[in-house]
């Protein structure tokens, strides 16, 4: 093939260079490197996300645990699940728990959505931006705070107790449960409707305006049906995340045998003395099969959701309702949630911390003191677990961002025949609950090669694996996105111009998607900081992290020591996102 | 200098085929323009050439060289294939400078430094921005950016120029500079260049050739000229330039032609051409508006067809006037020099000047509403 005749050179005969022709690429065996790549991604994912569930499906139907010789394929692990295991109870604790958890946050978070986004209300950005408070303080965390405000012995039943004679709540049970489990999950409802009402055609409120509906009319008819979409995606969302969570019954139904989901599997795995595997790995799948369908529901309706969808034309601020006296009514519904759902909580937490006695039949302030702390700092493994989240978090972040980037390339940049099923397997982590992960692993590093199995256990590399499995669907999350707003007009000129998939990522959208790698990366430290329920199976005394070390003084009841670590996990966690907020901030500038 | 051959293109997504058996051969140092509405497959099949899109089926060779071949499994990745494009975006990566982003390809094919630096300036020296190497892409105008882009696509001497609508983010009086610096450009250098648009005006003056798609068909592929004077399907004659149509029925053979009884009024008028028809067949006529002409009432010009039509609407657009005038039932659209008609008038067209279809021309109801009136 002969080259062009006239390059843009001018003048003088041109001798062919390199210019001219294609760049040359190997194609050992018929496979370029872009291949290679994709492939290497697509399994290595599949690893990575089927080794906690393939040995959980297995234990299920084995007589003994994995990593004995013997055993015999069975289905005993089902059958006294469902007749004398009492998972009857459980399955009918769950359901209550994550029923009435789903009806509180909606019953909290829509009107709040609704006030907020589309009324006049004072202060209403300012509550916008409250609302991000969960991502930064872990739900067990929250549960503490709860307890030592509204438990039995806590900080206000008691001041309530001694002004009225008792007090009408009961914290160690379902509803008390869900209520606290509703104040974690509100925000998250909260954002997918306050999205959908800032998305949503305004002109469609001007128009009822026009023909004289007044604000409540608008509300009632307009503004809220429109909301049923988000609605029905947040509460299934709402209602998976509450089966799987560990925490709030770990603390609150533990101590009176309320068991639900989670807390079943934690009891029989770890607190009984001969733990039966194959009834763990029978409730694993069950629950499972549970949340996995509930996520492809989630997944189907939001398909379904998006075509619905007004289209997004010119952004016109929408304006906003008068509702009179009822934003005053608003108002203090808001203040009340924000105040006694999760300030005093946490500010009495955070209190707790720097007293030694914390009650209201003695001032508090008498007893500050820096001992909680001493404590904490005294002890090597305390120390230590500190030390083992921030590695872990610290990390898990950089390892697990740089998956969810080559994830998102293949996915949604390259022309992989199973780009799809790398997305699926990247996103499919969101339906396992964290301690089923941990039980998982803990199997899965039975059959690990190289001799790993007896390595990996017991080290922060096991959490790095684990907790990283549970962050990676929000890592994917937030860079796909950001990914999909750049142009593929820019690869595809970059792959004309003669560069292969990888050089165009390495030289293009590396540069590109830095700042929504950055974002990536924000977003897992806090979640892998927060992160523990899967280290309850794989810690040991050498590697507990801040979250498993504050159950365990919580069981002894250290309360001020647990405060103490409390307190320094949220100031790591707002102090690296006020320095990730400050580093980005000056890169825009610059 | 090879050719391009593309024979029995074929694309489906899913149960969607968007592209249904194309085939056509670029000649050497050719303009070739895809044309055609939006969703026609013009952009796929471009894209399939560049190798952004896998084909279906069919082939695509330059030369003796495969890029691809389905029934043979051959695919070529685009950058396997040495081609320059530019997007419609322009698609300059925005975090280099100018100067960077010439030199990305030439990076990729390991041009020495020295031979980079005087590739780039004469590159920007030919698309007239010699001192902007240093610029970023968002510190450019449109038109610059648009000739930064031409420049990335040419600078590393592609064996053939993809166009994906380039001219089409500018404003409308830079486009026609736009237009007239690109067609000396690429007659200057002799590349082979193929170009996709939707806007007729632009491949007309621009292209040797066209292929003129709907639906993920071609429906001709032949120069400009033929393209509007004989369009081969009355879709053709519909959507380049503008076109009045009568469905009428054959009345008999005459010299040179025949003679047909239109539908709408009932008038017969008279039509020249080579076309093979039998009496009582039905046909459409095509006439462009400028093919007619409106005469005062009671003029009586010899040689022409005459039909007695009066005006709707007669309008101003600067360089001519346009009437709508009443032909039974069908508006038909005139241009003419002639000002001020009104009332009765006299509409005329030469028989030569009738394109005659012997099949039915599918008007959309929304056109058909528009072009019909009370008798």
């Amino acid at each position: 093939m002969s080259t062009i005749t006239k390059p843009v050179a001018s003048g003088q005969p041109d001798t062919p260079g390199s210019e001219g022709r294609p760049p040359k690429y190997r194609r050992p065996l018929g496979i370029g490197r872009d291949t290679a790549v994709h492939y290497a991604v697509l399994l290595g994912l599949a690893v990575f996300v089927l080794a906690p569930i393939i040995p959980t499906l297995l234990q299920s139907i084995r007589s003994e645990p994995l990593y004995e010789e013997g055993g015999v394929f069975t289905l005993d692990g089902y059958k006294s699940l469902f007749t004398d295991a009492g998972f009857g109870q459980v399955v009918v604790n769950t359901a209550l728990f994550a029923g009435l958890t789903t009806v509180l946050t909606l019953v909290i978070a829509i009107p709040m959505a609704v006030v907020v986004v589309r009324t006049q209300l004072p202060g209403g950005r300012f509550i916008a931006m409250a609302m991000q408070w969960p991502f930064f303080i872990s739900s067990l965390i929250l549960g503490f705070g709860w307890i030592l405000m509204y438990g039995p012995a806590g900080f206000i039943s008691t001041e309530v107790r001694n002004v009225f004679g008792g007090v009408p709540w009961n914290l160690y049970s379902i509803p008390g449960m869900a209520i606290t489990e509703a104040v974690a999950l509100a925000p998250i409802a909260y954002v997918f409707c306050a999205n959908a009402l800032r998305q949503s055609d305004a002109s469609l409120e001007s128009a009822a305006q026009v023909c004289g509906a007044g604000p409540l009319r608008i509300l009632g008819q307009v503004i809220i049906p429109m909301l049923r979409p988000p609605m029905v995606y947040s509460s299934i969302l709402v209602f998976s995340m509450s089966v799987e969570t560990l925490s709030v019954p770990l603390l609150y139904g533990q101590p009176v045998g309320i068991d639900v989901f989670s807390t079943f599997l934690y009891r029989n795995g770890l607190q009984s003395v001969d733990p039966d595997y194959s009834v763990l790995g029978a409730a694993s799948v069950v629950i499972l099969c549970v949340t996995i369908s509930l996520v492809a529901v989630q997944a189907k309706l939001l398909k379904d959701a998006q075509r619905f969808v007004s289209v997004r034309g010119k952004a016109t601020r929408p304006r906003k309702l008068d509702l009179g006296w009822l934003k005053w009514v608003s108002i203090v519904a808001i203040a009340f949630y924000v105040i006694f759902g999760a300030l005093i909580p946490i500010v009495g937490l955070m209190f707790r911390s720097f007293t030694l006695i914390f009650t209201p039949l003695r001032n508090p302030f008498d007893f500050v003191t820096m001992k909680n702390y001493q404590t904490v700092f005294r002890f090597e493994s305390y120390v230590q677990s500190i030390w083992n989240s921030l590695i872990v978090a610290g990390v898990g972040s950089v390892v697990i961002s740089i998956l969810a980037v080559l994830a998102v390339m293949v996915a949604r940049r390259s022309t992989f025949k199973y780009a799809r099923v790398v997305e699926y397997l990247a996103l499919i982590p969101q339906s396992v609950p964290g301690i089923i992960i941990g039980i998982g692993f803990f199997w899965a590093f039975a059959y690990a090669p190289f001799g790993l199995g007896q390595v990996l256990p017991g080290t922060l590399a096991a959490l790095i694996i684990a907790f990283g499995l549970r962050a990676l669907p929000s890592a994917f999350g937030s860079i796909a996105p950001s990914m999909m707003q750049i142009g593929t007009e820019l690869d595809n000129a970059a792959r004309v111009a003669g560069a292969d998939w990888i050089m165009t990522f390495f030289r293009i959208l590396r540069v590109l998607i830095t700042p929504a790698f950055a974002g990536a990366m924000v977003l897992t430290f806090v979640i892998m900081l927060k992160e523990y329920s899967p280290a309850v199976f794989l810690s040991s005394a050498d590697n507990n992290v801040l979250g498993t070390t504050m159950l365990e003084l919580w069981a002894q009841g250290s309360t001020g020591s647990v405060a103490a670590l409390a307190t320094i996990q949220i100031a790591i966690t707002a102090t690296f996102v006020a320095l990730a907020g400050l580093l980005t901030k000056g890169k825009r500038n610059a | 200098m090879p050719e391009l051959t593309v024979t029995n293109l074929t694309k489906t997504f899913g149960d969607n085929a968007v592209l249904k058996g194309v085939s056509f051969t670029i000649k050497d140092g050719e303009f070739f323009t895809l044309l055609g509405p939006s969703g026609c497959g013009k952009s796929t099949t471009l894209n399939c050439i560049a190798g952004l899109e896998q084909p279906t089926g069919g082939s695509i060779t330059v030369g003796s060289q495969a890029f691809v071949d389905t029934d043979k499994g051959v695919f070529l990745q685009p950058e396997e294939r040495n081609l320059g494009m530019v997007f419609q975006s322009y698609a300059l990566w925005p975090h280099m400078s100018v100067a960077k982003n010439l030199a990305m390809p030439l990076n990729i094919r390991k041009v020495p430094k020295d031979k980079q630096k005087t590739l780039i300036s004469e590159a920007l020296d030919k698309v007239g921005l010699a001192d902007l190497g240093d610029r970023y892409p968002h510190q450019l105008s449109g038109g610059q950016q648009q000739r930064v882009a031409l420049a990335r696509a040419l600078i590393y001497s592609p064996t053939m120029l993809l166009l994906d609508e380039p001219l089409s983010n500018l404003d409308a009086k830079l486009r026609e500079q736009a237009r007239a610096w690109l067609k000396r450009l690429q007659t200057d250098l002799g590349i082979t260049t193929v170009f996709v648009t939707h806007d007729q005006d632009e491949a007309l003056a621009l292209s040797d050739r066209i292929a003129v798609m709907s639906g993920g068909n071609t429906l001709q592929v032949a120069s400009p000229h033929e393209i509007y004077e004989t369009p081969a399907t009355p879709e053709v004659a519909a959507f380049v330039g503008r076109c009045n149509f009568f469905v009428g029925k054959v009345e008999q053979a005459v010299q040179n032609g025949y003679s047909v009884r239109i539908d709408c009024s009932g008038d017969v008028v008279e039509i020249h051409g080579d076309t093979a028809l039998n009496p009582g067949q039905t046909v459409t006529l095509a006439i462009r508006p400028e093919k007619l002409e409106v005469l005062p009432a009671g003029s009586e010009p010899t040689g022409l067809n005459r039909l007695r039509t009066q005006v709707l609407t007669n309008s101003y657009v600067g360089s001519h006037y346009e009437y709508d005038v009443k032909l039974g039932n069908q508006v038909v659209q005139v241009e003419s020099s002639r000002p001020g008609l009104t009332g009765q008038v006299c509409l005329v067209f030469k028989p030569e000047d009738a394109l005659v279809y012997p099949e039915l021309v599918e008007l959309s109801d929304e056109q058909r509403d528009l072009l019909t009136v009370a008798p």
